[in-house]
């Protein structure tokens, strides 16, 4: 009973960090049907400039929102530069150059910081608490994890719902030209789009880093679970990718403590083809509805 | 003007002198290699020995999740080399040693031990590091012909003299480990429920095959975890629901680190033990420092665990060998502290220098490996207990002693214990440890290898 609670909370904290990923690819794949497979990779980078402030003495916050700065212009400059210009060509040139990025940004982390484990600190207590006697494997730690990314799905959310800047958004990502005639400025949109997601990526990154080891491809794991999370969740719906990250983050964590770790990367591939071939548009979307 | 296969004929012929000449300059160093060595011209015996220089090769991560620490062993090799150039080198030849990044994937491992064999030309290939990157490359190096010397891994592949007759180990194997680390745990904890942490290979397969001989009715549960997953969690809560008071890690250090965040995590405070392979102090307190916010201070998480070794400890500053390489490593070593790892280093070459003086003056690579097959044994250096070298043995350092971490330095538990695989006794070693020669280099007659 009591590895079945820590398993499970174990499973719901890095869930809540493949959430945060997933969100970030939907984010994307919403405003220009392009899915991010250097997501990770600029997570990682953005992440190591954390840790640089942080080593060089500033503290755990200052570290994160640069990190969340960094992620904003880092993720304009891509789209801007970089995606941009492939656009509107044969749709695979675009994730070609996104599987581009993701290779460089690795390389360039390797050269600038080391390709070697290093620790990165934790803002709250790593130690569990302790319910009745029995320890639980949730610390203050991994709620601040959550809870950052449920403000950040509800910022997301109320972004979209509620504020003109989302709905042009959302109308640009819709009907690109339709948009523009009516005046909506659909190319700062999508650069829009590439920095608010290149900032959740960011938030993951450093949410996981904490309290763990991180060497230039630690997201890689994370990113490949994050794209399974937002295949689950449709890759529509912001909604949908964190609960898909939830579930993922959960069952991984299921078949890591009763089958045995080295079936954690089959599991995920299992659970990718099963929502393939059983439901291809993922559990929360509404892609069907409007081909229509 | 010349036929093609009058010019083949004539390439044919120059290799054939050639390599006549190579057996020629190689036959009286295996002759008389017993006695001769003040008279004897230093020739170019074999494949990478010239009159002044012996080429030497290794393969090792210089980068990648394997680089930590690792990457330091090659340093500390060639900080000693220097060192013994620079005292004349051995029978007059300087040493060259050249590594190369395999970025710990067999593949690269393949592709630059090619580099280093067919471009390179060494004369041997030295402690070239990692289990699954070195089985990549052993049948090459052995159908080569090249001494395979003092490989920097634990595992039993290495000890298998009739399939690779130029392999051969180095460190205590990781069944030799985990059975003296199992027998003190089992005298010691005899009311202990055992957990096991190992490493999903061979490494974690060896250790727990030596653990299981003396813990074997202790054990509560095994817990295995795959390197690259970094989410062992799932582990940990595992053998704390088992109720696993004794904890035997077979991990490397990133996971030894790992481990303990995690039982961190869960409040979970069994007694640890690790291989010495997971348990440098330095390495893996540097990986936990930063989570020193709370309550932990530096390798404080590592207070009380318990391992083995098998050289001196860096901590042990008035050891002799410490102060040896610490001197070596002032003179010519790079960036850095002397660490353990580049005792590691230090120490292999020191091995290896030992070998090349017992191959006799002019050494070719059959006569080498012959005289680590015969004088082996008797190679005096840092490490605490002996080789177990013999024509039909090609496993490293018999044996380890059991420590224990406290206050930042290792004190240890047992006398040096020595065994063998299988289920050979352990018994104490019953030699005095050896201290450096005055100058610091070998000194080894070379070996009557008939």
């Amino acid at each position: 009973m009591q590895q079945f609670l820590n398993v499970t909370l174990t499973g719901l904290a890095q869930g809540a960090v493949y959430s945060a990923i997933a969100l970030a690819l939907v984010l994307i794949w919403r405003s220009t049907r392009i899915v991010n497979f250097a997501q990770g990779a600029m997570a990682m980078f953005t992440t190591y400039i954390a840790l640089s402030l942080i080593e060089a003495g500033q503290s755990y916050w200052v570290g994160l929102l640069v990190a969340l700065v960094s992620g904003l212009v880092l993720g304009a400059l891509v789209e801007r530069v970089v995606v941009r210009p492939v656009e509107g060509g044969p749709e695979l040139n675009a994730v070609i150059v996104t599987l581009g990025l993701f290779v460089g940004f690795q390389a360039l982390a390797a050269i600038l910081f080391g390709s070697t484990f290093v620790s990165f600190p934790a803002p709250f207590d790593l130690r569990g608490f302790t319910v009745g006697g029995v320890n639980i494997a949730f610390t203050p730690n991994s709620i601040f994890v959550i809870a950052a990314v449920v403000v950040v799905m509800l910022a997301l959310v109320a972004l979209f719902r509620f504020t003109n800047l989302g709905l042009q958004m959302r109308a640009s990502a819709f009907s690109q030209e339709v948009s523009r005639l009516l005046g909506v400025r659909v190319g700062a949109m999508l650069t829009l789009g590439w920095a608010l997601a290149a900032v959740v990526g960011s938030l993951a990154g450093v949410l996981i880093a904490g309290g763990n080891l991180v060497s230039p491809n630690y997201m890689d794991a994370v990113v490949v679970f994050g794209f399974v999370a937002a295949v689950l969740g449709g890759l529509e719906s912001p909604g949908g990718a964190v609960v898909g990250g939830l579930t993922i983050g959960l069952l991984l964590s299921y078949v890591s403590g009763y089958l045995g770790s080295e079936l954690v990367a089959l599991a995920a591939l299992v659970i990718l083809v099963a929502v393939l071939l059983v439901r291809p548009q993922g559990l929360f979307s509404h892609a069907a509805a409007r081909r229509v | 003007m010349i036929s093609r296969t009058a010019r083949l004929a004539a390439a044919a012929v120059a290799a054939s002198l050639a390599l006549a000449a190579c057996g020629a300059g190689g036959r009286p160093a295996e002759e008389d290699g017993g006695g001769a060595t003040g008279g004897e011209a230093a020739t170019a015996s074999d494949v990478g020995i010239t009159e002044t220089t012996v080429k030497v090769g290794g393969h090792f991560p210089l980068t990648g999740v394997a680089a930590p620490g690792y990457a330091d062993i090659p340093t500390g090799a060639k900080a000693y080399f220097d060192y013994v150039n620079a005292n004349g080198g051995v029978n007059g030849r300087q040493i060259e040693y050249v590594y190369k990044d395999d970025a710990y994937n067999p593949t690269q491992t393949s592709q630059i031990t090619n580099e280093l064999v067919l471009q390179d030309q060494i004369f041997a290939m030295l402690g070239g590091l990692g289990t699954p990157t070195h089985s990549a490359v052993v049948d090459f190096l052995n159908s080569e012909g090249v001494p395979d010397l003092f490989v920097s891994s634990g595992s039993l592949l290495w000890d298998q003299p009739r399939e690779n007759p130029n392999t051969f180990g180095w460190q205590p194997d990781y069944e030799v480990e985990g059975k003296i680390l199992a027998q003190y745990l089992a005298q010691n904890f005899p009311q202990a429920k055992v957990g096991l942490f190992v490493q999903d290979d061979d490494f974690g397969r060896d250790g727990e095959k030596g653990a299981r001989q003396y813990l074997e009715s202790q054990i509560v549960t095994v817990q295995r975890y795959t390197p690259g997953n970094t989410d062992i969690a799932p582990q940990i809560a595992a053998l704390q629901a088992a109720g696993a008071d004794l904890v035997v890690g077979f991990a490397v250090p990133s996971y030894t680190a790992l481990s303990q965040l995690n039982a961190l995590r869960l409040n979970y405070k069994p007694q640890w033990a690790y291989s010495n392979v997971g348990a440098d102090l330095t390495l893996v307190g540097s990986l936990l420092a930063r989570f020193s916010e709370g309550a932990i201070t530096d390798a404080g998480l590592l207070e009380g665990v318990i391992s083995t070794s098998y050289l001196p400890n860096v901590t042990q500053k008035d050891n002799a060998w410490v102060q040896l390489f610490q001197k070596v490593w002032d003179e010519h070593g790079g960036e850095g502290e002397l660490n353990n790892f580049r005792i590691y280093g230090m120490s292999q070459a020191y091995t290896f220098v030992s070998a090349l003086q017992a191959a006799g003056p002019n050494p070719t690579r059959e006569g080498i490996v012959k005289a680590v097959e015969s004088g082996g044994k008797t190679f005096e250096g840092p490490w605490l207990a002996p080789f177990r070298f013999s024509a039909d043995k090609h496993g490293g350092i018999a044996g380890v002693a059991v420590n224990k971490i406290t206050g930042g330095t290792v004190t240890p538990l047992t006398d040096v214990l020595v065994t063998d695989n299988g289920s050979a006794p352990i018994t104490p070693v019953g030699t005095p440890p050896s201290t450096p020669t005055a100058n610091g280099i070998p000194d080894v007659q070379p070996v009557e290898t008939g």
